[in-house]
């Protein structure tokens, strides 16, 4: 069974909605933005009713027949909604977004609006919880050694874009020399090429060493002191690789 | 024919148009069963008022046509008329009621606790708005037997007229004495009603539509919209 973790009350009233009417004849539907958990959540609540993807609509036809419950996914992806016939039925749908509004109106006594997770900035550290712990087992990491505020939020796409942000920075952190060796190792593979490669590619090295460098310790005199290197030598190389 | 020997009373009591006896100063001094629920929806001294407006000259009767809506009474006439000084009598004739051309389809119903669907649809409206909501129901409402979706559909409608209106006020209560008849079955009726300061018109239409299709009588008003839901069992 799938698990769904919501502090946003917005979320909370779906919730209600769909657990007072679980026992009743209707049809109901939870629009939101792609990856803002619509098909966990209805799944979540409702483990045991079929589910179907409106990729086929000959699949959803056949489900409706056998069936008095049903969870239809993507339900804008139906290509003839309007000839659905969901009296007397328990129906269940999601959509990435409304479409023709009549049809939903007239098929649905249920319309939910799934907020983004841009609108439910409760439910942020919850998943943020979440999904370091994920990507922490996952990657065989030890997730007390990062913290909260550390993660990056990247919301552009909901929670895959968040996951995916997360895992990233995970790997980023957690990785040792070697590893940063065999990634470059990997990269110059693919992409060394012409007749000036030393150049090319130097930037890769000496970018993030004097950005770092100077977040790190504030000026350009105390970071040529740490890098061993004569301070006109270092600023050169800040006008080269265009650092502010 | 010798008619002194007939007691009219029952005749009176009993007739569906409302009939009111007053004496001069606006105490009623009879009623029958159909003018008691009328004064569940008007005033006392507004049909003493209309009484005394549409009162003939001198003894007699006069029967005056006009429209008169209280809610979900329809009148088409009133009869205002007095035999002596002491006595003012008023009847009201009801307009006749369209007739609901949608048969019920009993099989295709579920027995539904009406509380439920109302709560359901209170989250529902929740999500998308944040005005005070106010709601008096009747906890002991018996179930009854509706077409879940489509009346789902029909609260949902009701209360997205209300989407900007302040401190919205839901009310569900069994209409005492009021009954429908479906099928030859007299069946009691409940009246939910949602009332506010002021309400949106864009869903009357399909208000009107999804209430016939559940054989639910609904009057709309400027602030309030009002369904009469016969408890079919």
């Amino acid at each position: 069974m799938e698990t769904f973790y919501t502090e946003s009350p917005q979320v909370q009233q779906i919730i209600q909605g769909l657990n007072l009417t679980r026992t009743l004849f209707v049809s109901s539907i939870i629009i939101g933005e792609p990856h803002t958990g619509k098909k966990t959540l209805v799944t979540h609540l409702f483990p045991d009713i079929p589910v179907v993807s409106g990729e086929s609509q000959e699949e959803v036809e056949i489900l409706l027949e056998q069936s008095d419950e049903l969870i239809i996914t993507d339900f804008e992806k139906l290509s003839n909604k309007e000839g659905l016939l969901f009296d007397n039925k328990r129906i269940i749908a999601t959509a990435n977004y409304v479409g023709n509004q009549k049809i939903i109106d007239s098929l649905f006594a249920f319309i939910y609006m799934m907020p983004s997770y841009k609108e439910r900035p409760e439910d942020l550290k919850t998943m943020k919880t979440h999904f370091l712990e994920e990507a922490a087992a996952t990657l065989m990491l030890d997730a007390s050694l990062y913290s909260l505020d550390q993660l990056p939020t990247d919301l552009t796409h909901n929670s895959k874009s968040l996951k995916r942000a997360i895992y990233h920075y995970l790997m980023r952190h957690s990785m040792s020399t070697e590893e940063i060796e065999e990634t470059l190792h990997t990269y110059f593979l693919e992409y060394l090429e012409g007749n000036n490669g030393y150049k090319e590619h130097i930037g890769m090295y000496e970018r993030p060493l004097i950005k770092a460098g100077l977040e790190k310790y504030g000026s350009q005199l105390k970071l040529s002191e740490v890098l061993g290197i004569n301070r006109n030598t270092l600023r050169k190389k800040i006008h080269e690789h265009n650092i502010d | 024919m010798n008619t002194t020997s007939i007691d009219f009373r029952p005749f009176v009591e009993w007739d569906n148009n409302p009939f009111i006896l007053f004496d001069p100063k606006g105490k009623i001094l009879y009623l029958n069963n159909s003018a008691e629920i009328l004064l569940g929806y008007v005033s006392k001294k507004e049909l003493f008022d209309l009484a005394l407006a549409y009162a003939p000259q001198s003894f007699g009767y006069k029967t005056t046509s006009l429209s008169l809506r209280y809610e979900a009474f329809n009148f088409y006439s009133i009869t205002v008329g007095y035999e002596n000084e002491e006595q003012l009598a008023i009847r009201f004739y009801n307009a006749p009621r369209l007739r609901n051309h949608i048969p019920v389809e009993k099989e295709k119903l579920t027995l539904t606790d009406i509380n439920l669907l109302l709560e359901a649809n209170i989250a529902l409206f929740k999500t998308k708005n944040s005005n005070p909501l106010q709601l008096l129901t009747d906890p002991d409402m018996p179930q009854l037997k509706i077409d879940q979706n489509r009346f789902s559909k029909l609260l949902r409608k009701v209360l997205e007229s209300f989407r900007a209106s302040d401190s919205i006020r839901i009310e569900l209560k069994l209409l005492v004495g009021e009954h429908v008849i479906i099928d030859d079955q007299k069946i009691s009726i409940a009246q939910l009603s949602t009332m506010a300061n002021g309400r949106y018109v864009d869903n009357d239409k399909e208000i009107k539509t999804l209430s016939e299709e559940c054989n639910i009588r609904s009057n709309l008003q400027e602030s309030s919209i009002k369904l009469e839901i016969p408890l079919i069992t």
